[in-house]
């Protein structure tokens, strides 16, 4: 071990005396100086404390210097001291034999002072490094089995968040989608995620955490759900990302952030709307080999900075085209010459290659894989790819919206009209009947319950005819309230027993074929269908 | 909405014409209560006009039927169409209320 607060040790061995003073009086001023008359004497003093240096002269009866040496260098214990001949022979062979014998220098005597001084503390720093690197060495090879622990881990944590089955909807034949995703050696906080928010919308999303290890698999993970879960009562990547990221900035004392980008598609008609939060910009490929980049940046990474107000664009995909998200694994990924294999390279391959997404991934990670050639890679790869098999025709539509006041005798009304209205696009009478039961119990509920103040509010009423549906949205902008949150009466009890009362949103849910509450930007919104005959 | 009453021999008929809902509610229960009030003690509730009916209706019916039950009375209802049945079903009322698919059934149950 070594001790870097006491002066270092230095035993002295020469079988004259006076040699032994001359010694002593250049290094003790800086070093602590043991002296021995011969070998075995050196020896002794050796097996009691080790020194951190040995001056040895070569020329003593009974056991020269040559022998303690060999000595010394055979007992594993001793034989890292360096040992410095000190001589009066110069002769080159004497040099050769010394350092054969493992010595670490060779001065010649009469000593030089400034020489003897320099060689000692040379040597001695020598030491004292290798001392150092020997403990750093047995400190990391203790840690890394721990480290190779916490990779698995790691990873475990990323592959188990990642969607994996595939095909991913195979009883959907208006689209087709694939997804991969390649870990590095080191977890690198890459995912991707695709979910249904409801029959006609998928939401995409890749993202890229930055940092390596459990931390970034960790940060990925918490990122993932918080999407999830916001995106299941908001259909605006916007407003999606804009609380997940005040979500994440709020509590982030690691400073991590994540690249993102979520598009939610309409399934039927092929549009969609998307955010691109600070991500590599992904690809359209359509069905005649054309490739486009969509560029558009809607703000900043996540994680930095609260309270910024996320932006959205819209496209539209035509059956055919193909929507190729990824991460800059891909694009940055390296071969062994340090070239990058860069966005040129990926446009060139996305316009000669296949037109399916599992295939198309399949080509585009063959192909980085080439390229890289056995270079390390330093980041995690992913890659998502949708396609639009078959759009739905636009239906044509029917729309109205009603504006009711918060009183209950406006139900009359906002029925009366909406029947009116659903006569003249032809929805059945029956279908009428249940809407207007549905519509007088929501929104004598709202009425009643959804404000707590003297306030005068409306209540907007929109309904979307389609062939195939009815749909009606009750938006306000009151408390926070969802009915459909309550527990619904015991409907097997006795007249006897039977409550009067909760049994309006019994009937709504049972009424319509759907129903959905969602509470953004301060207003309530309840979502009805009613499906037709076609 | 409109509510005509006539007579069934010991039997008080209710006819209502239009939906029983929140805002028609009051005025049924109203001429109900009337009637009960009046000594009715056996009532016909006859739904052959009737094109839907939500839950505050449903309440008026429940709160009449256990109030005749009380009494020693009853309570029919009869011509329900398909959407009222279907109210009648989801709520549970098809169990606990006596309900005959026209009046002739209904008044013989009396």
């Amino acid at each position: 071990m070594s001790n870097s607060q006491e002066k270092p040790v230095v035993l002295a061995v020469d079988d004259t005396p006076e040699n032994l003073d001359v010694v002593k009086g250049v290094l003790a001023s800086e070093y602590s100086v043991r002296a021995a008359t011969s070998g075995k004497m050196a020896l002794k003093i050796v097996e009691k404390q080790v020194p951190d240096l040995i001056l040895l002269d070569i020329m003593m009866p009974e056991m020269d210097g040559y022998e303690v040496c060999r000595r010394l260098k055979e007992n594993p214990e001793t034989s890292q001291i360096p040992v410095i001949f000190l001589t009066a022979m110069d002769q080159t062979t004497d040099e050769a034999q010394g350092f054969d014998l493992g010595a670490a220098d060779y001065i010649t005597k009469p000593v030089n002072p400034p020489i003897l001084k320099a060689r000692v503390a040379t040597h001695v720093a020598l030491k004292r490094s290798m001392d150092e690197l020997a403990d750093a060495y047995r400190l990391i090879k203790r840690h890394s089995e721990r480290m190779e622990q916490e990779l698995s881990v790691g990873h475990e944590i990323q592959m188990s968040m990642v969607p994996a089955a595939f095909p991913a909807y195979p009883d959907r034949d208006e689209f087709s989608l694939h997804a991969m995703l390649k870990p590095a050696r080191e977890v690198g906080g890459d995912f991707y995620d695709f979910f249904l928010i409801d029959d006609d919308h998928l939401c995409l999303v890749v993202g890229d955490v930055s940092g390596k290890g459990v931390p970034a698999a960790l940060f990925m993970a918490v990122t993932k759900t918080m999407i999830k879960s916001h995106a299941i009562d908001d259909q605006s990547p916007a407003s999606i990302v804009t609380r997940v990221n005040d979500n994440l900035s709020a509590d982030n004392p690691a400073s991590m952030f994540v690249t993102l980008f979520l598009a939610i598609v309409n399934t039927r008609t092929g549009e969609f709307c998307f955010t691109n939060a600070g991500h590599n910009p992904p690809y359209v490929c359509d069905a005649n080999s054309g490739v486009t980049v969509m560029d558009q940046r809607h703000g900043p990474v996540l994680g930095a900075v609260e309270g910024v107000a996320f932006k959205e664009d819209s496209r539209s995909l035509c059956e055919g085209d193909q929507l190729f998200v990824f991460t800059d694994g891909v694009t940055e990924a390296m071969n062994p010459d340090n070239h990058l294999y860069s966005d040129p390279r990926l446009e060139a391959l996305l316009a000669k290659a296949a037109d399916a997404p599992e295939q198309l991934i399949g080509q585009v990670v063959a192909d980085v894989e080439r390229f890289a050639d056995g270079a390390d890679q330093a980041d995690d790869i992913t890659v998502l790819a949708y396609r639009v098999d078959h759009l739905q025709d636009i239906e044509a539509a029917a729309t109205i919206r009603l504006v009711a006041k918060s009183e209950l005798p406006e139900i009359e009304r906002i029925n009366r009209e909406f029947a009116e209205f659903g006569q003249s696009c032809n929805i059945p009478a029956d279908a009428i009947q249940r809407i207007c039961i549905a519509l007088d119990d929501l929104l004598n509920n709202v009425i009643s319950y959804g404000f707590q103040d003297d306030e005068k509010h409306e209540i907007e009423i929109d309904v979307t005819k389609t062939d195939t549906a009815v749909q009606i949205t009750v938006s306000d902008d009151g408390v926070p309230f969802n009915p459909f949150d309550r527990v619904g009466p015991d409907i097997t009890l006795s007249l006897e027993e039977r409550a009067i009362g909760g049994l309006g949103v019994l009937l709504v849910t049972e009424l319509m074929d759907k129903y959905q509450y969602q509470r953004h930007q301060g207003r309530n919104s309840v979502l009805l269908t009613m499906h037709l005959q076609e | 909405m409109e509510i005509k009453t006539s007579d069934a021999g010991n039997v008080k008929v209710l006819e209502f014409e239009g939906h029983l809902d929140t805002n028609t509610s009051p005025d049924a229960e109203s001429a109900i209560n009337a009637l009960i009030d009046g000594g009715t003690n056996q009532l016909l509730i006859d739904f052959s006009s009737l094109e839907y009916i939500s839950s505050a209706g449903l309440r008026v019916l429940l709160a009449t039927a256990k109030k005749l039950k009380a009494g020693n009375g009853a309570m029919r209802i009869c011509s329900l169409n398909d959407t009222v049945k279907e109210v009648f079903d989801i709520s549970g009322f098809s169990t606990i209320l006596s309900v005959s698919s026209d009046k002739d059934e209904a008044l013989a149950s009396f």
